[in-house]
């Protein structure tokens, strides 16, 4: 059974571990005196004391310690600034295509794994869903520390396969993921555009907060390919284009240029964050990046 | 456009290096290239099939098309660089005929505006050369002539196989020669192919300077005769200019030389006018000339001469020595040497004998017929002056006239003379006849009746019947004068010049009222103010004739006290004196004669050309005199005749001197006399060479080949580039 050393590098663990500092500081919930928990009581647990800065709530002081002190201390719980994050990650044949040794379907398994490692490690609840036209498995959040297993366990069992339908399964989703919370889509998101983003606008309707991490070979941003070639699709079998690459090449970055634009304008208009990574960029830096856009929209 | 020459021959290719035709099979490699990738494809299984769907649903029409084409490109680069290399030759019929004889005529410019030239090679040499080249670049068996523009060619212009004597007789051809006539040289062309030459490929090579004097409007209508000529011919040849030299319009030349006097005497000054014209651009501030009498220096000057600007030159001059004598004027401005001289030969005469036969030999002072022609003739003799005297006078009366005192005399003057016995007519009629001159002055003792049958009539020397008496000599009521006009007659000229005096303020009270037959009235030369001719010319053999209406002496005029007298007197008798030498100063072409002394036999004079060249005349005998004529005077310069039993005779054969300017026709002037010749133009050798081996051999197409080639290389890529973009 593959543990998370098979995932994740030593120095990838090291790399997360340094950045759960700036983790802390986007995650819902963690910069607690600027705004309030959704889940406020929901769990008991004392965590710690910490100093009373402006904006917490009266009712957290810890008037024993003021008594003995004479200064304000706020009594934290464990449970109270976790995040529910759900992890929908795309296992569809597209997903199968990797110009180099890693696939898409590879680097998307090991950034889940890697964004539910980090949010373990803030305490917050990490579940998983996998899909193609339909939904494969579907894991709760949980936050307990040996989570993690289960969902290596089943990052580790998944098998790219199948047609892509990302609208309607995420329509599907809405429903089943009820407890609002952070949604995590890992996919390179091929499919109908407007489909798509109807999809996400429905979490956002939600009040889910999304973030779209759309993953690319790096051969299909630049279309390397010289000579005459037969591509066979990943997704519908006996489905394959006979063609000169060369004569096709201006046209398809033209046509996945405007691909990306009509994503990237539709996420804009959603509010759903949107991290291109490519395969041959490490898991860390594609991390780094989401971590700091997260914190500037805090 | 009309274009003259042979019919336009069909179009074929052939090629150089044929065996390289066989890399066209290259043509096939993109085609094997093409095939063999569709057949050794990779394959990839791809995830984003989407876009790949989406661009071959929209373009697959278009992208078969553009790969077709672009498959079709790459075939013919292969292939066209097979066709390059393996030098393909645009030939009609002409591939048959290639090295097949021709005949060719070159119109060769031996004008003297070809001497002029830069670096020490004249226009001519060049021009010598590259016709040499053009005839020795004929095929074997070929004919060829060399026709001159300017004058002749002997060695050379008569049709020929031997190229080698051609080419030899070219080197030595003379040159100089003057103004360049195309006209003329056409139609010799034109009559040479005609009857002489016999191939039917045939080319007429213009090589000239192309001097815009040459070539004037004035003269195209000309041309146009002589081109329909040449183009009337069974096989019409091809024309070819061939515009020689550096073109250079920096050109000194002494235009004219004129005397103040056609005959001189020794010791008598004669003034030797020199015209100089600067044709270039250039200023010759400080311009030296030279005046030499008989090849000798005499005198030099300065002249200032400005761009475009004529100047004129003085020189006096005297001569020590009866004979034939040459002045010359030169200058040293520049290369062109041939107009840088001027010459006019002077004959100079001990005296000019003249006979005064006088009618009234009356021994007083004055009062005798011929007392005022006397001194009107011999002013410096009776005058006491140190100068000479031109003429020398003999006075006889009537009747002690005879025939042999017409031995020595040039001029005869019959002064009142009543009648003359037959004798004396007869010897006065071939005195006249052989070149003398006759000078007559009738007056009261003049029988009309004797005047009018033994000395007028067409067998006669008369010009006119004396006719009836006018006016009354007591009475000056009813006088009349001669009429001021501007005069034509040579005697008369020198009075239109008022600085010379005028025949104003005569008073004539009598005169006879001359008759003048319609065939000799062109040789009234005045009148007088009631219209009767008050002189009259007649040219009988090789002398003249001249009547005067009045007396010489002041019974019935005025004529003596005038200013005009003397002159008038001097210019008649000079004018008629000059008749005893033939021209001695011609243009090009005209006959040189000079009268010798009586031959004995068969004798012969020999004359020497401007080259040097002596060409033996005989020497005909014409009355008492020997005359010797020569007629090939085709080159400018200086003739020289020598009879057996005479001293040398000089004749300069001038040229007209528009050749000096050395303006060339413009280039659109050039394409203009292009077109109306229907003529090629090449500007060297090289190019002359190219264009008779693209015409017997075809045009090359490698250099085309090549080209198109490299726009294939380029347009192949554009192409692929464009589809791409479209594609986009």
């Amino acid at each position: 059974m593959p543990g998370v050393s098979s995932f994740l590098t030593p120095a990838d663990v090291r790399r997360i571990a340094s950045l759960q500092v700036l983790a802390r500081t986007v995650v819902e919930g963690f910069c607690s005196g600027l705004h309030r928990s959704p889940h406020k009581g929901f769990s008991v647990e004392f965590r710690e004391h910490r100093a009373y800065v402006p904006g917490d709530e009266i009712r957290r002081l810890d008037w024993k310690i003021f008594a003995r002190r004479d200064r304000f201390y706020v009594r934290e719980f464990e449970e109270e600034t976790n995040v529910r994050a759900t992890i929908l990650l795309d296992v569809s044949g597209s997903m199968a295509y990797g110009s180099g040794e890693v696939t898409k379907h590879h680097y998307a398994t090991r950034l889940a794994a890697c964004l539910a490692y980090l949010m373990l490690q803030q305490a917050d609840g990490v579940g998983l869903v996998s899909f193609d036209t339909g939904v494969r498995e579907y894991i709760p959040p949980r936050s307990r520390p040996g989570h993690l297993r289960v969902l290596v366990d089943a990052l580790a069992a998944s098998k790219p396969g199948g047609e892509t339908e990302l609208g309607r399964v995420f329509h599907d989703l809405v429903a089943r993921v009820h407890r609002r919370g952070l949604l995590i889509v890992i996919s390179d998101c091929f499919g109908r555009v407007p489909d798509l983003l109807s999809a996400l606008a429905h979490f956002r309707h939600a009040r889910h907060e999304v973030i779209l991490f759309q993953v690319w070979d790096p051969a299909e941003l630049e279309f390397p390919f010289r000579t005459w070639t037969r591509f066979e699709s990943l997704e519908r079998a006996a489905h394959h284009q006979f063609v000169d690459p060369a004569t096709l090449r201006e046209a398809y970055l033209r046509r996945v240029a405007e691909f990306r634009e009509e994503l990237k304008r539709g996420c804009h208009r959603h509010r759903v964050d949107l991290v291109p990574l490519v395969t041959d960029r490490p898991y860390a830096d594609a991390l780094a990046q989401y971590l700091t856009l997260r914190r500037r929209r805090a | 456009m009309f274009v003259r020459g042979p019919p336009r021959e069909g179009a074929a290719v052939t090629f150089l290096n044929i065996v390289l035709l066989g890399g066209l099979a290259a043509a096939a490699i993109p085609l094997i290239i093409h095939l063999l990738n569709r057949r050794r494809f990779q394959v990839v299984r791809w995830g984003a099939m989407m876009f790949l769907d989406d661009i071959v649903r929209t373009n697959r029409r278009r992208i078969r098309i553009e790969q077709l084409l672009l498959l079709l490109v790459r075939m013919a680069i292969p292939a066209l660089l097979a066709l390059a290399m393996a030098r393909p030759v645009l030939t009609g019929i002409r591939a048959l005929i290639r090295r097949a004889p021709s005949s060719t005529v070159v119109l060769f410019d031996n004008s003297f505006s070809m001497e002029a030239g830069e670096a020490g090679r004249s226009t001519a040499g060049a021009a010598r050369e590259e016709a040499a080249a053009i005839v020795a670049d004929l095929p074997r068996g070929s004919e060829a002539a060399v026709v001159g523009m300017a004058g002749p060619m002997p060695a050379v212009e008569d049709p020929t196989v031997d190229l080698v004597r051609i080419r030899s007789g070219l080197e030595d051809a003379p040159g100089g020669f003057g103004l360049a006539r195309i006209a003329p040289a056409l139609q010799t062309a034109a009559g040479l192919f005609a009857s002489r030459m016999h191939q039917a490929d045939r080319t007429v090579v213009i090589v000239s300077d192309f001097q815009r004097a040459s070539w004037s409007p004035a003269s195209t209508e000309e041309r146009r005769r002589a081109w329909d000529a040449l183009g009337a011919q069974a096989v019409p040849p091809r024309v070819v200019f061939f515009p020689i030299g550096a073109a250079s319009t920096d050109n000194i030349s002494v235009e004219s030389i004129e005397l103040s006097r056609p005959i001189v005497g020794t010791g008598q000054r004669v003034m030797v006018r020199a015209g100089l014209r600067n044709h270039g651009r250039r200023a010759y501030p400080d311009l030296r000339v030279h005046f030499r009498v008989d090849g000798v220096d005499r005198a030099a000057a300065m002249v200032s001469l400005a761009a475009g600007e004529t100047e004129q030159a003085l020189f006096p001059c005297t001569f020590d020595r009866a004979g034939s004598h040459v002045v010359e004027v030169r200058t040293e401005a520049d290369a062109l040497r041939a107009d840088n001289a001027a010459l006019a030969s002077i004959p100079v005469l001990d005296r000019i004998p003249v006979l005064l036969v006088s009618g009234d030999a009356n021994p007083a002072p004055l009062r005798g017929e011929t007392a005022f022609l006397e001194i009107a003739l011999q002013p410096f003799s009776r005058g006491g002056g140190k100068m000479s005297d031109l003429v020398a006078t003999r006075v006889t009366p009537e009747d002690r006239f005879a025939p042999s005192m017409l031995d020595d005399a040039r001029v005869v003057v019959l002064a009142n003379v009543r009648q003359l016995s037959g004798d004396a007519v007869r010897a006065l009629r071939d005195f006249v006849r052989d070149g003398g001159g006759l000078l007559v002055f009738p007056g009261d003792r003049a029988s009309a009746a004797w005047y009018a049958t033994q000395l007028a009539g067409a067998e006669g020397l008369l010009p006119a019947a004396l006719g009836v008496l006018a006016g009354d000599p007591a009475d000056d009521a009813g006088a009349s004068a001669i009429v001021a006009q501007r005069h034509t007659h040579p005697a008369l000229a020198p009075f239109n010049d008022p600085r010379r005096g005028s025949l104003g303020g005569s008073r004539i009270r009598a005169w006879y009222r001359l008759e003048v037959p319609s065939e000799f009235a062109e040789g009234v030369a005045a009148r007088l103010d009631t219209g009767d001719p008050f002189l009259v010319e007649r040219r009988v053999g090789e002398g003249r004739v001249l009547l005067s209406a009045v007396p010489c002496d002041a019974d019935w005029s005025n004529l003596p006290m005038r200013p005009f007298y003397l002159p008038l007197m001097q210019e008649m008798v000079v004018h008629l004196a000059s008749n005893v030498h033939p021209p001695r100063n011609v243009e090009v072409g005209d006959r040189l004669a000079a009268f010798l002394a009586e031959p004995e036999g068969e004798a012969r004079a020999v004359v020497t050309d401007p080259e040097g060249t002596a060409h033996e005349v005989p020497v005909v005998r014409r009355g008492r005199r020997g005359v010797a004529e020569f007629a090939e005077t085709d080159r400018p310069g200086l003739y020289t005749l020598r009879g057996p039993k005479d001293e040398p005779v000089h004749f300069v054969v001038r040229t007209p001197r528009e050749e000096s300017d050395l303006a060339r026709v413009t280039e659109e002037e050039m394409k203009a006399l292009a077109t109306e010749a229907g003529a090629k133009v090449v500007r060297s050798g090289d190019e002359y060479r190219e264009l008779e081996r693209e015409r017997r051999f075809g045009r090359e197409l490698w250099r085309s080949a090549w080209w198109l080639l490299l726009a294939l290389l380029l347009g192949e890529l554009v192409l692929q580039r464009w589809f791409a973009r479209r594609a986009a």
